[in-house]
């Protein structure tokens, strides 16, 4: 399937627009990331790559432009939709994991379909598979604080799956591990790839883009694309 | 089923307490503390207040007093025959009552003669009161059978006016149950009670009047007023109420006590009301970057300040009773006894009142759950977004 | 067990001694009012206006029949019993719906 996942049109995103401290993050950009594609956002750190990404995951609103994801324009949604949304297609692995602190992993995974209909049970049961695809079953019981750098990131992982997302975003994922772990963190997401996820990630690290099978790489640099190479 | 996602909801808010063990546990055990206060006042006030209304309301419906120099002083019996001519007047009888200091146990006893006999089966009096024409017997309340280590049968010396000591043989002793009413109580009979404090021939302590319509005691009481200016008349009504003001809210130490509860009360919310610390605004953050919309996050702070101020007010309430209707309000004794030799055991009955208790819950779990929620609200309402770039 | 089990347990184990206690004191207070019969008896018959709580001055013991200006009347400069003092306030006339009539002779 090759149809578009994701659409964006002429999106630009301002902080505190208005005020003084005023800041453009993304300028004007349109892309389309396709059903299936492993995409990388590529460029340095204040690039507009990670403010992108939030955008596409529903984390917050264009100031002008519009986004669409699985054709259906999210540029204006309520809170609630998006936040529907964001449950039922994204996962999102974040740079510093943010992970609670004081609940143990299981916990952690299975945090974000709380406030859901999902039954209890059901949901201990899907986390405690996914924490033992990912080498995890072991340190279900484990408090967060104690894990080390590659474990709290499986966990992170874990969590970003946990609602079967039809798209993984994973901001900086490399930034705080090692090349063994980093590795390993590739080999994790081609997995989901094959499996028919979509992944994007925002990186600036070479290990990332310029490893095998990328579809997709977008480079950013102050806000604005500079190019886009499609890998087909 | 619906209902799963707040369990789970209330499930993470209770684990997310328990990660501050100390510091809730602290909280709870303070709003406790000043629900327990609280509501003991209100318990026992309340209480009292019925139990003085039920009881007194077989007071004298008129007592006349007679005042000299402001004070208190004795009056002339002749005057019992003018008021009983007054019409709506039924009966007036002399009353002869007073205080006697006993050195021995540096106590107060309250010494009066009875007039009218009591039933004998009253359980509240074991043995009988003094017969009117008997001489040197009384019937004593049960605290001054306590401190003086005396019963039926048993004898009590008091020292009358004229220096010389009277030997009394104890006939009847007050039940505990009638503490509240007679436990200081030292009743003779009329001839030994006047002998015993030198009252001058033709005089009382003061006068009591029985009207023959209720209604019209005020107007009664005002013609009293007016042919003896020098005298105090006293209305049942005024009785009953002195004692709705003695235990009402505005008397000092009570007022005093609920000021105390509720400073504490206010600094318990002030710590919620002046906003989220940086860890919990992160915690906001994260909850909603993983999928938590709005009103779950809002939810979990409900739960948090209803988990927190109920149970302080059940565990609060249900102290306060225990406190006030098994222990009889010992932790108020202190306050209430004071120099008191003679207290009675407050067996309290209970009375509630649930509009109190449900106005104190308003006023206590309401305003704590408000402030728990109200300041989370701009958290919580924030994009996401913001967890991405910290 | 689930934390929400647990706390939901604790609620309804408050309100089960709730429902005790409150069960207990209706069946007092309607003890009580045979026993008040008892100690309206005393109280008509010895003609009592007073509840015993506080037997440390004249103004606590007996406060419907204390003067107005009771607070000192032990003598000039008498200090004011304390703490049963404090909780004996004198009758608010405000309240006490009691007349005062001023009359010019």
């Amino acid at each position: 399937m090759t149809e578009d996942i994701i659409r964006t049109e002429n999106v630009t995103k301002y902080y505190n627009k208005g005020k003084i401290n005023e800041a453009l993050a993304v300028n004007d950009v349109t892309l389309t990331v396709r059903h299936g594609d492993f995409a990388v956002l590529k460029g340095p750190s204040g690039s507009g790559k990670t403010t992108l990404l939030s955008l596409i995951g529903c984390m917050t609103r264009p100031t002008s432009g519009s986004i669409n994801v699985k054709g259906r324009d999210v540029s204006h949604l309520p809170e609630r939709f998006l936040t529907d949304l964001r449950r039922k297609i994204f996962g999102f692995i974040f740079q510093q994991f943010h992970l609670i602190q004081g609940i143990n992993v299981l916990q952690n995974v299975m945090l974000p379909l709380y406030p859901t209909d999902i039954s209890i049970s059901r949901l201990k049961t899907r986390a405690e598979g996914i924490l033992e695809s990912l080498g995890m079953s072991k340190r279900r019981a484990f408090p967060v604080q104690g894990l080390s750098g590659g474990e709290q990131q499986r966990t992170a992982i874990a969590r970003a799956l946990i609602n079967d997302p039809d798209i993984i975003l994973a901001d900086e994922p490399t930034a705080h591990l090692d090349t063994a772990l980093s590795v390993e963190f590739m080999d994790i997401m081609r997995t989901f790839r094959d499996k028919g996820k979509t992944i994007i990630i925002a990186t600036h690290d070479p290990l990332v883009f310029e490893s095998g099978d990328i579809d997709l790489i977008v480079e950013m640099r102050d806000g604005s694309v500079t190019r886009v190479l499609r890998n087909d | 089923m619906s209902i799963n996602r707040h369990i789970n909801v209330l499930d993470y808010t209770l684990q997310s307490l328990l990660r501050r063990k100390f510091k809730n546990a602290g909280i709870v055990l303070v709003f406790s503390f000043v629900i327990f206060i609280t509501g003991s006042i209100l318990f026992l006030t309340y209480s009292f207040k019925r139990e003085a209304f039920l009881i007194l309301n077989s007071s004298p419906e008129l007592l006349v007093q007679r005042m000299m120099a402001g004070r208190h002083e004795l009056i002339p019996v002749t005057i019992a025959g003018e008021i009983k001519r007054i019409p709506g007047v039924a009966k007036v009888e002399p009353r002869y009552w007073g205080y006697y200091y006993d050195s021995l146990v540096k106590a107060n006893y309250t010494i009066l003669s009875s007039a009218d006999p009591i039933s004998a089966n009253n359980r509240l009096l074991k043995g009988r009161l003094p017969f009117a024409d008997e001489h040197n017997t009384v019937a004593i309340g049960r605290g001054i059978s306590e401190a003086r280590f005396i019963g039926p049968g048993s004898g009590i010396s008091l020292q009358g006016a004229d220096g010389g000591y009277h030997d009394l043989k104890v006939v009847g002793v007050f039940e505990a149950d009638s503490e509240l009413l007679t436990s200081d109580l030292i009743v003779l009979n009329q001839t030994d009670i006047i002998k015993l404090f030198g009252i001058p021939e033709g005089m009382a302590t003061d006068l009591a009047v029985d009207v023959h319509n209720e209604n019209e005691a005020p107007v009664i009481a005002r013609k009293i007023r007016e042919y003896f200016p020098d005298t105090r008349p006293i209305l049942r009504d005024e009785i009953i109420r002195t004692y709705d003001a003695v235990f009402g809210w505005r008397s000092g130490l009570i007022l005093t006590l609920f000021a105390g509860a509720l400073v504490a009360f206010i600094i318990l919310a002030w710590d919620k009301a002046t906003g989220l610390s940086a860890d919990e605004k992160k915690e906001i953050g994260i909850l909603k970057a993983i999928g938590w919309e709005t009103s779950d996050i809002l939810e979990m702070k409900f739960w948090e300040g209803f988990v927190i101020s109920v149970s302080s007010f059940l565990i609060g309430i249900i102290s306060a009773h225990l406190h006030v209707f098994f222990w009889g309000a010992s932790l108020f004794g202190p306050a209430l006894k004071g120099w008191s030799v003679i207290y009675p055991d407050f067996r309290l009955v209970p009375f509630i009142n649930p509009y109190q208790i449900a106005t104190l819950m308003t006023l206590t779990v309401i305003p704590y759950i408000a402030s728990t929620i109200i300041p989370s609200w701009k958290a919580s309402v924030t994009d996401p977004d913001e967890v991405m770039r910290g | 067990m689930r934390k929400s089990y647990s706390f939901f347990i604790f609620i309804a184990v408050c309100l089960v001694i709730i429902s005790g206690l409150a069960a207990r004191s209706t069946i007092e207070v309607s003890g009580f009012r045979d026993a008040a019969n008892d100690l309206r008896e005393i109280t008509a018959a010895l003609k009592l206006t007073d509840i015993c709580f506080s037997s440390d001055a004249r103004y606590t013991r007996h406060p419907a029949q204390a003067d107005l200006f009771s607070a000192f009347q032990d003598y000039p400069g008498s200090i004011e019993h304390f703490p049963s003092g404090s909780v004996v306030s004198p009758p608010d006339f405000i309240t006490l719906d009691t007349k005062i009539l001023v009359r010019n002779r």
